[in-house]
């Protein structure tokens, strides 16, 4: 099918809603196990060599009523639960947020280009956290350091300016949506590039951190970022029902019943939340946004309900993976995530274009 | 018409010739007077000469405009980097370039005898540059200790101070000397395990081929991260299962600036280490450490008090 939306497709769509659920919900519960499987075995993989039995006892003595007479260091303690752990947690989280919020991104712009930083999030966030990295002060919110606040913030104002740019009348046409994004998305990247170039040696971090890097994660970032991502999960999950209607057009979803202006902010809204709480601590990590929620619809075709849970659990599982050769592969040093993304995901996400001889759901 | 080219050729060459016999013998002529010609090695391996003590000088590195003025020759100076600041009159200074980018017509404007440059960025982009417009330069770029040393004695032949240059480089050996007579006595196990926080987020610190490095070991420690190369960014879970017994944090002046400090000691999953049970956290100034002068004994034998306060206190 392509990417044209005219009344000829139709039938051929809705069909493709209908059968094969079966293959789908098998799908679902085999990736959500997969999830778990995948973060227990990250855990037990790592630049400090710990046994897989320990690590096993040292998990499971974590549940309730199972005691295990720790024969382990303190330490080994700490790298697993507090080091480890957490990270694997935040990049699991991540994952998620950023493949759904380019799913719904990729729905709401009917763009197979479409990822969570099309209408200027990244380049918003990134403005915003170089300019936390090179002012000399420092401070914290509810647990949010200076950095996060601004990328959240940068994040937020890019996307909201762009959405009161791109209005028309009462409406907001998706066209103007993406041209106001790149334009501004450009003016930030032009004014960081700047910041960037005058951050004499604070460009390291700087630049590690617009790769993205779990490095560092804790437990408290994770409480801070689960309820945004969750509640916009949730929340875009409410409206797959709606954002396959909207693929056909506006005018149509109208007829039937959709109050397209309406579920097009809320849904942005959402993505949108989620994207800024994803970049505020681990920075702009490319490719997940985009190259999931396509390899989801290659593989499970692109009916919205099953395609937005699927890219969780996919998107959870790819970022688990690439921040474990992240830390792994140049033991003990490690580095940015955005380059194992870009460098295992391309080639994987054109194996799967291949295979399906360029059959595209889109 | 053949002859005629022919005759041209010929006389084309006579002419050539002549100039060369006559220029040879000119500079031979002037030899007698070049009692003042310079010729020195840079530490790029290149031959410089310079035909009379330079009158304007211009530094494109905070440590180059250091040793500049320590040698007494700050009023010659006619242009700086963006982050020359020290000594405080550096920052009064006409500014010519930035941290790997430079102003070319500011600098060839500002006339200068000679250009001392250093980081690898000004040398691999701004002296070819330079040298096009006929420029003398000279790269100081030292590696360890023993070439910070040189670097004086370089700049001192370079600006006809080599004595006062030379009484620098001995009090800075016997001071370095007075450090390392009493470290070298020491066992590989009365070397405490030191962590250098380069940076905190991502976590950075010092490999094995830096001169932060190097003042560690010669303070009496071992580097945590000997192993590496450059400015690693590294695992925090190895550190932790290294167990480092001493922390030293490279701060900077202002607020914000001690944020590798704050993590250092406040860090949750650091509290196992013996450096926190034991209370040896300490902050470094990082120009005392990063900036290859002088001040780098200051920051050594700071240093060798923080590693081994029961031998320099």
């Amino acid at each position: 099918m392509s990417i044209n939306e005219t009344g000829s497709v139709i039938p051929d769509r809705l069909k493709n809603i209908r059968p094969h659920w079966r293959g789908r919900i098998y799908a679902i519960i085999g990736l959500s196990i997969a999830v778990i499987v995948v973060a227990v075995i990250a855990t037990t993989i790592g630049s400090v060599k710990i046994p897989v039995l320990t690590t096993l006892r040292i998990l499971l003595s974590q549940l309730p009523f199972i005691d295990f007479s720790p024969d382990w260091a303190g330490s080994t303690e700490t790298i697993l639960l507090d080091i480890r752990l957490p990270r694997i947690v935040l990049a699991g989280l991540i994952g998620a947020a950023l493949s759904v919020a380019g799913a719904t991104y990729q729905g709401l712009f009917r763009n197979p280009l479409a990822d969570p930083y099309l209408i200027g999030a990244a380049q918003g966030a990134a403005l915003g956290a170089v300019i936390g990295f090179l002012l000399p002060i420092e401070f914290s919110v509810m647990g949010f350091g200076l950095i996060p606040i601004l990328a959240f913030s940068g994040a937020i104002v890019s996307v909201t300016v762009v959405y009161i740019l791109a209005r028309v009348g009462k409406t907001v046409p998706v066209t103007t949506l993406i041209l106001a994004g790149v334009a501004l998305g450009a003016l930030w990247g032009a004014i960081y590039s700047y910041l960037v170039i005058i951050s004499g040696d604070k460009i390291h971090p700087i630049i590690f951190w617009i790769m993205g890097s779990f490095s560092m994660t804790d437990w408290s970032e994770v409480g801070i970022v689960l309820p945004y991502i969750a509640a916009g999960i949730i929340v875009i999950l409410l409206y797959s029902r709606s954002l396959n209607v909207m693929q056909l057009d506006e005018e149509q979803a109208k007829q039937l019943g959709i109050n397209v202006e309406r579920t097009k902010l809320i849904l942005l809204v959402a993505s949108t939340l989620i994207t800024a709480a994803a970049v505020s601590f681990v920075g702009t990590i490319g490719f997940v946004g985009i190259i999931i929620p396509h390899a989801v619809r290659l593989l499970w075709g692109p009916d919205h309900r099953f395609l937005l849970p699927l890219s969780v659990l996919f998107g959870a599982i790819f970022l688990i993976l690439a921040d474990l050769i992240a830390r792994t592969v140049m033991t003990p040093t490690e580095i940015p995530i955005g380059i194992i993304t870009a460098i295992c995901g391309v080639p994987f996400f054109l194996y799967l274009l291949r295979r399906r001889k360029g059959i595209i759901y889109f | 018409m053949k002859n005629r080219l022919l005759w041209v050729v010929v006389f084309v060459i006579v002419l050539v010739l002549s100039i060369g016999v006559f220029s040879a013998c000119g500079s031979s002529g002037a030899e007698k007077e070049e009692v003042s010609t310079i010729t020195i090695t840079d530490m790029a391996g290149r031959v410089i000469t310079l035909d009379k003590i330079p009158e304007k000088i211009v530094s494109l590195a905070p440590s180059n405009t250091e040793i500049l003025f320590a040698l007494g020759l700050g009023d010659k100076i006619v242009g700086v980097s963006e982050f020359c600041d020290y000594p405080a009159a550096a920052k009064e200074k006409p500014k010519v370039a930035g941290f790997a980018d430079a102003n070319v017509e500011k600098i060839l404007a500002a006339e200068p005898d000679v250009i001392f440059i250093s980081s690898t960025m000004h040398v691999d982009e701004v002296l070819p540059a330079l040298e096009k417009y006929g420029m003398t330069v000279v790269v100081i770029d030292p590696r360890n200790l023993d070439q910070v040393l040189d670097s004086y004695t370089i700049i001192g032949s370079v600006t006809g101070t080599s004595e006062k240059a030379a009484r620098i480089v001995d009090s800075m050996s016997a001071r370095m000397k007075a450090v390392t007579d009493k470290t070298n006595e020491l066992t590989a196990d009365q070397k405490p395990r030191v962590f250098y926080v380069m940076w905190h987020e991502p976590l950075m610190t010092v490999g094995g081929d830096t001169r932060i490095h190097e003042l560690i070991e010669k303070a009496g420690g071992t580097n945590l991260f000997a192993d590496t190369i450059g400015y690693p960014t590294i695992d925090l879970e190895t550190l932790v299962e290294a167990n480092p017994e001493v922390i030293i944090a490279g701060t900077g002046m202002g607020e914000g600036a001690d944020a590798p400090f704050t993590f250092a000691r406040n860090e949750a999953r650091l509290e196992s280490s013996e450096a926190r049970k034991n209370d040896r956290i300490y902050e470094i100034n990082t120009d005392l450490v990063g900036r290859p002068t002088e001040r780098m004994i200051d920051g050594l034998e700071q240093m060798a008090r923080m590693i081994h306060p029961e031998l320099f206190d």
